[in-house]
């Protein structure tokens, strides 16, 4: 943003955003056109493009001088339109639009990237889309996905489960990539009865720029959600830093690995269900459910109690913590502990031990889960002693459960069927989020 | 050679742009390793980018088209010269300062103006040389002069970029680079097009290319350049336009000497087009719509055809109305229009084309397979036709591009990005269309840096700018032809430290430096100028230990493997002997003339006996 000096000057001087103009001043005249100023750096010091394409910045002060040279014209954006969801012959999904990277477009205003509202704009710039599928495009909505909570996963799900009983072959949802597995996990659960793919897809290169992530994922997810026969909810990024394949993996089995590499996604205690190319050439990897002939309407099951923690337990942390969460009125808690699942039980310092904190929040009916933040691997409540003081003061043992998932199924268990259903079910599988066995392929890396 | 008359009577017009590494520890936005030697490829990626939008909304006629050739793009990695920056999967780190400061320091010896506040760009890029599909570049200069036989040549901007990566191999639909390079810093000189002649760029690229080699900043009292050595460090690119031809860049030129060669090649070139384009027209040429022609060459010998359909391809062809012999006709030496038509076919990702004015028998083309052509695509006499076989997609691509270039031998000259195609002959080959403005964009990763007074006075106070860089060489130096040439070398800062360090031999330093390490480097050898090691050995010679004879010597040995100065002196016995060790060699060759003594002792001890001092003894 300029000053409000400038901006009270641009206005008495009739000097809009874009108009081309001359700024003077200390012997040095530049021309150009007036580009917005990010919101970084010094708010008196004007950025103009010159003929040559370079912006540069000029210190505006008591000498200098600006004056409109022409007025501007707006941008020639060339975007073809897109001819989607009327070539009859294709099968029929829908593109849910909610934001992130993957529409992520240069902003002037904060000099970081700004969400696009019109999802077209990112659909014309993919024109395979056309032949694959016939697409029907809804804007849910636009926000990064650090923002995102319960009520848009619950939207999500309402309008994924809508357009499924309406026909749709598949649905692609574009999506941010930092919480895309809480999403996912979280429609795994609400969607029930599932028969038909449910594709999330982002990219962590805004499609601004022409190395981005944004348009193989978008093919391979279209791909993925139009000719795969998958009746699951999965995550469809970048297999590898390479523009090679895409893997589909499970809704409540993946997990963001890297803050800033296309292939961050990877699958936990699981093997991707498949890899897509970009010709649409699909390998299947791994068992998974398959969709059935006879057409079954999903049901959509959307409650979900926010009133759960995810607690991360390491050394030195504070058990009070438990107790904060049950005087705001907490009903569950997954922790997040070492190794197989220890808390601190038996520290040299006592009152560091959680061992009395999570019993009484258990006496208090809180639902306790207890997950490993090794993130790969089962739990375990019965090889050392510590791990059985835990079992013994309540906590459930989530298996080979993602803490994150645990979190999401534990908040969608106590808001749709109570506490007491909701400990029985919550180390018992509903939608792949616990496997039975470790395979060694399940790789870690 | 013509003369500036000549020039200016055809409307020439002529800039140049001069890229050179600057010489940071780091690269521009990571802290990457910028000199890769013994570095290996720890593993290989491959992608694929698309063209688009820009800051204004137009997709630049450069980038599209090279989007449109939709080829496959492979990086190799390397360990210490790149890591996740430069293959985009992490965004840039803090943007070197030292790299801003030393782009500053040399606008500042351009006279240039700085901007206040510089803004980081993404130049759209999708030949592939960068991952990010951009390389970042901003303007740290403008409106600065220099002066080139008492003309003025206005600079009109300098940039701060990124080094592209280096292209490894190219084959049909895919192009392997290394990342190694990619990211260093590298400064950008651009003049305006005012020179005059082909002979006035190269000497406007010489001196430029001198003033960046001696700005430098002090350190102590030795200056430090602010730009790499060797081969590949400097590029210069031009920019030649004539009257009713257009503006085209040449890109890559690395010998400076090939400079007003290739440029009087390319208004040659021009002026060729212009004169056929005049001609096609009054002709009444056209081009025409291409056709399959695959049934019609089902049989032919032609071994680029029969191989292309053995592998399910197919064959095409078009006919060009009236363009017979024009296909053919020079436009620079062994440069035909079809060849042109040929590069830009090659852009569609074949190996070439066939035309109707080469000899097509050479091809194995039979006269049946001719008559067939001519049959299929109602040729008329005057008529050319071009060739291509391929698998289908890129048949129709290659043919597309080729087609395309031959329409617009009929309207203009095109305005094109050109390489070197030979650069003994001076000659060139289009690249890929000339980029338009907009492909330019804010770089949103990385923040402005502002360059408020204070910190430009810093930069400009500790800089030694070229001209008192010359003057200090030439006091220090009685031989005045000795000092130009150093004050031209590539030695100049290694003379410099050296010469900081060890007082009173600066002319044997030169000496060694300019002749006797280009003596031994016509011998084959690489000669290793670690600048640590240098010193060492003339610190020994103004000891007095070795003579000069002997450090040309050791010089020879170093690419050998032994470090140790000492250990080579003793193997190779270089210890010098002088004094009365000297006086008693002397001694004992009793009874001759001086000039037979003198010539016996330096035949044997040549490597030992340091001359003058023999020649004081001997009383010349």
């Amino acid at each position: 943003m300029y000053s409000k000096e400038l901006i009270d000057l641009f206005k008495g001087l009739g000097i809009n955003i874009g108009d081309a103009v001359r700024v003077s001043g200390s012997g040095d005249v530049q021309e150009g056109i007036l580009m917005p100023r990010a919101d970084v750096g010094d708010s008196d010091v004007i950025v103009i493009k010159r003929k040559d394409g370079y912006n540069i910045g000029i210190r505006f002060n008591k000498e200098s001088r600006i004056e409109r040279v022409s007025p501007g014209h707006p941008g020639n954006f060339l975007f073809p339109k897109l001819d989607t969801g009327t070539n009859k012959s294709l099968k029929p999904i829908a593109m849910l639009y909610t934001g992130g990277t993957i529409g992520s477009k240069v902003d002037y205003v904060s000099g970081g990237v700004y969400m696009l509202t019109k999802p077209e704009e990112l659909l014309s710039e993919v024109p395979e889309l056309q032949d694959i599928a016939n697409i029907d495009i809804s804007n849910l909505m636009s926000i990064a996905s650090e923002d995102m909570t319960y009520v848009e996963w619950q939207k999500i799900a309402e309008k994924a489960a809508d357009a499924l009983n309406k026909g749709a072959n598949g649905i692609v949802i574009t999506h941010g990539t930092d919480t895309m597995h809480y999403t996912s996990a979280a429609l795994s659960f609400m969607l029930k009865g599932l028969n038909a793919p449910v594709v999330l897809t982002g990219a962590q290169r805004s499609s601004d720029r022409g190395s981005s992530d944004a348009f193989m994922n978008l093919i391979c997810s279209a791909y993925a959600a139009s000719r795969s026969d998958i009746a699951e909810v999965g995550v469809c990024m970048h297999s590898a830093s390479s523009d090679s394949t895409d893997s589909f993996i499970r809704g409540t089995k993946v997990r963001k690995m890297h803050t800033s590499r296309r292939d961050a996604f990877r699958p936990v205690n699981n093997l991707p269900i498949c890899e897509i190319d970009i010709k649409g050439n699909i390998r299947y990897l791994s068992e998974y459910k398959k969709v059935s002939e006879e057409k079954k309407k999903v049901e959509l099951v959307s409650g979900f109690e926010p009133k759960v923690a995810l607690i991360k337990a390491y050394p030195n942390s504070d058990p009070e913590v438990i107790d904060y969460y049950l005087g705001k009125g907490y009903k569950g808690i997954v922790l997040e502990g070492t190794g197989l699942g220890h808390v601190p039980s038996s520290p040299s310092i006592r009152e560091l031990s959680w061992i009395s904190h999570v019993k009484s929040a258990v006496d208090f009916g809180m639902v306790v889960g207890a997950t490993s933040q090794c993130i790969y691997g089962r739990v375990n409540e019965s090889v050392y002693r510590n791990l059985r003081l835990l079992h013994g003061a309540g906590a459930i043992y989530c298996e080979d459960m993602l803490p994150e998932v645990a979190y999401v199924k534990l908040g969608f268990l106590l808001g749709n069927y109570g506490a007491d259903k909701a400990k029985r079910m919550l180390n018992a599988n509903i939608a792949g989020e616990i496997t039975e066995r470790t395979e060694l392929d399940f790789a870690m890396e | 050679m013509h003369d500036s008359e000549y020039y200016r009577k055809i409307g020439f017009k002529c800039g140049l742009e001069i890229h050179q590494r600057l010489s940071t520890k780091g690269k521009l936005f990571c802290s990457c390793c910028t000199d890769s030697a013994g570095d290996s490829v720890i593993a290989k990626i491959s992608r694929r980018q698309r063209a688009v939008a820009g800051e204004l909304g137009a997709i630049d006629r450069s980038t599209s088209f090279e989007s449109s050739r939709g080829r496959e793009f492979v990086y190799n990695i390397f360990k210490r010269s790149s890591c996740l920056v430069e293959i985009d999967e992490e965004p840039p780190h803090h943007i070197n300062m030292s790299a801003v400061e030393s782009a500053l320091r040399l606008a500042s010896g351009f006279g240039a103006n700085v901007p206040y506040e510089i803004e980081p760009m993404r130049k759209e890029v999708v030949d592939g040389s960068d991952p990010s599909a951009f390389q970042r570049s901003m303007m740290v200069g403008y409106d600065g002069r220099i002066v080139v036989n008492g003309k003025q040549i206005p600079i009109t901007s300098i940039f701060l970029e990124e080094e592209s990566s280096g292209i490894e191999s190219a084959s049909e639909g895919s192009v392997v680079y290394n990342v190694d390079r990619l990211g260093i810093p590298l400064i950008e000189i651009d003049t305006d097009p005012s020179i005059a002649t082909p002979s006035e760029a190269k000497n406007v690229a010489l001196e430029i290319g001198r003033i960046i080699r001696l700005t430098g900043k002090r350190e102590g009292d030795a200056v430090s350049s602010e730009v790499q050595r060797g081969i590949g460090t400097i590029r210069q690119d031009v920019n030649v336009s004539i009257a009713g031809g257009t503006r085209v860049e040449i890109k890559g030129l690395q010998e400076i000497d090939t400079v007003d060669r290739i440029i009087e090649n390319e208004v040659e070139r021009q002026l060729k087009l212009i004169a056929i384009k005049k001609e096609l027209l009054s002709n009444g040429a056209e081009v025409c719509k291409p056709k399959d022609l695959t049934k019609a060459l089902r049989r032919t010998e032609a071994k680029i055809v029969k191989d292309a359909l053995s592998k399910g391809g197919i064959v095409a062809g078009a006919r060009l109305a009236k363009f017979s012999g024009y296909l053919g006709m020079n436009i620079n030496p062994e440069r035909r229009l079809g060849s042109e038509l040929s590069d830009y076919a090659k852009m569609g990702g074949v190996g070439g084309m066939m035309h109707s004015d080469e000899d097509l028998s050479g091809y194995g083309m039979g006269k049946e397979d001719i008559e067939r052509i001519w049959h299929e695509l109602d040729m008329e006499n005057g008529d050319a036709f071009i060739l291509i076989a391929a698998e289908k997609g890129v048949c129709k691509k290659a043919m597309e591009f080729a087609l395309g270039r031959a329409s617009m031998a009929l309207s203009e000259v095109p305005p094109e990005t050109r390489a070197v195609a030979d650069s003994k002959k001076g000659t060139t080959r289009f690249m890929r269309p000339l980029p338009g403005g907009s492909r330019m964009y804010p770089e949103t990763d990385t923040e402005p840096v502002t360059v408020d007074r204070e910190f430009y006075n810093r930069i400009k106070e500790s800089t030694v700018y070229m001209d008192e860089r010359a003057a200090t060489i030439r006091k220090g130096l009685p031989n005045a032809q000795l000092a130009d040439q150093l004050v031209a070398s590539q030695r100049l800062q290694l003379y410099e430290y050296i010469t900081s360090k060890v007082k009173g031999i600066n002319m044997a330093v030169a000496v060694i430096l300019l002749e006797k390490v280009k003596e031994i480097e016509r011998s084959g050898i690489t000669v290793n100028t670690d600048p640590q090691i240098m010193l060492e050995i003339f610190r020994i010679y103004k000891e007095g230990r070795i003579t000069k004879a002997g450090i040309g010597e050791i010089i020879r040995e170093l690419p050998k493997g032994v470090k140790d100065i000492g250990v080579i002196i003793n193997k190779k016995s270089l210890s010098r002997i002088s004094g009365d060790q000297l006086k008693r060699i002397i001694t004992n060759t009793g009874g001759k003339s001086r000039e037979d003594v003198m010539r016996e002792i330096m035949s044997k001890y040549r490597l030992i006996v340091d001359g003058d001092e023999l020649k004081r003894i001997l009383g010349f």
